[in-house]
């Protein structure tokens, strides 16, 4: 994702937090296999 | 070099099925889905206030589906002009609608029929004049060029197919200097091509 958000024309694009959103699910032992949870990012246009 | 995880599947049959998905969603959200929905869980697992969410009408928070929470970041300045891409029921849009105040103004967009219905009918419930939605596809937003200064979103460019076209497009739209702050999904091993290209898991 932040490889993409640069390509795109954003810069300093970070990750900031990470969720565990399927937790609880039908989905958390498939989230599991593949290492799947939320995250926020922050990127920002140059100006 | 493309970042995006190449895929092939259907992108009609996909997004078909998101809007069916998210439809279901907006009509019964107490019904039975593979993920979390509601300001209970936005509170437990996301960050959330809940005294805050309970404040706003359930008919937009009653559908939350998201999977982070753009609020953690930098603040909404006030008087900002704010999109939502893949808003839902409106429930970001509407705490967005609080942080900018009168003096800014918060576009919801969403491709699903149901959930901007529901969405019109939460921001009418809590008043908030400065917030509206309007229904369009995330790669063709109804925005001019370089007009936004805040886009946010959660848990929805993760269904786009063409994650280029979608990232292209905001940077259509926004200003320079201005910002995205959204939540997304990430996954943590490369996917086997059978897993990208199964649309269940896409939209579970």
């Amino acid at each position: 994702m932040i490889e993409a958000l640069q390509q795109a024309g954003f810069g300093n694009a970070r990750a900031c937090h990470f969720f565990d959103s399927f937790s609880g699910t039908t989905k958390e032992g498939v989230a599991r296999k593949y290492g799947v949870r939320g995250a926020n990012f922050i990127a920002y246009k140059t100006a | 070099m493309s970042v995006v995880c190449p895929v092939n599947l259907d992108r009609e049959k996909l997004k078909s099925e998101v809007r069916a998905t998210y439809a279901r969603v907006a009509e019964n959200p107490d019904g039975n889905f593979h993920f979390h929905r509601g300001p209970e869980y936005a509170a437990r697992l996301l960050g959330y206030d809940l005294a805050e969410l309970k404040a706003l009408p359930q008919t937009a928070t009653a559908p939350f589906a998201g999977v982070g929470n753009p609020f953690l970041m930098d603040p909404l300045p006030a008087g900002a002009t704010v999109i939502d891409i893949g808003s839902g029921a409106g429930m970001d849009c509407l705490l967005a609608g609080q942080r900018v105040g009168l003096r800014g103004t918060v576009v919801g967009i969403d491709m699903t029929d149901a959930m901007i219905a529901r969405a019109r009918t939460g921001a009418a419930e809590a008043g908030l004049k400065q917030v509206r939605y309007e229904k369009a596809e995330i790669t063709d937003l109804p925005m001019e060029r370089e007009s936004i200064d805040v886009v946010i979103s959660n848990g929805v460019i993760n269904l786009a197919p063409d994650k280029e076209a979608v990232l292209g497009e905001l940077c259509r739209v926004v200003k320079p200097g201005g910002r995205l702050q959204f939540a997304d999904i990430i996954v943590g091993t490369e996917l086997s091509e059978d897993v990208r290209n199964n649309i269940d898991l896409w939209t579970g």
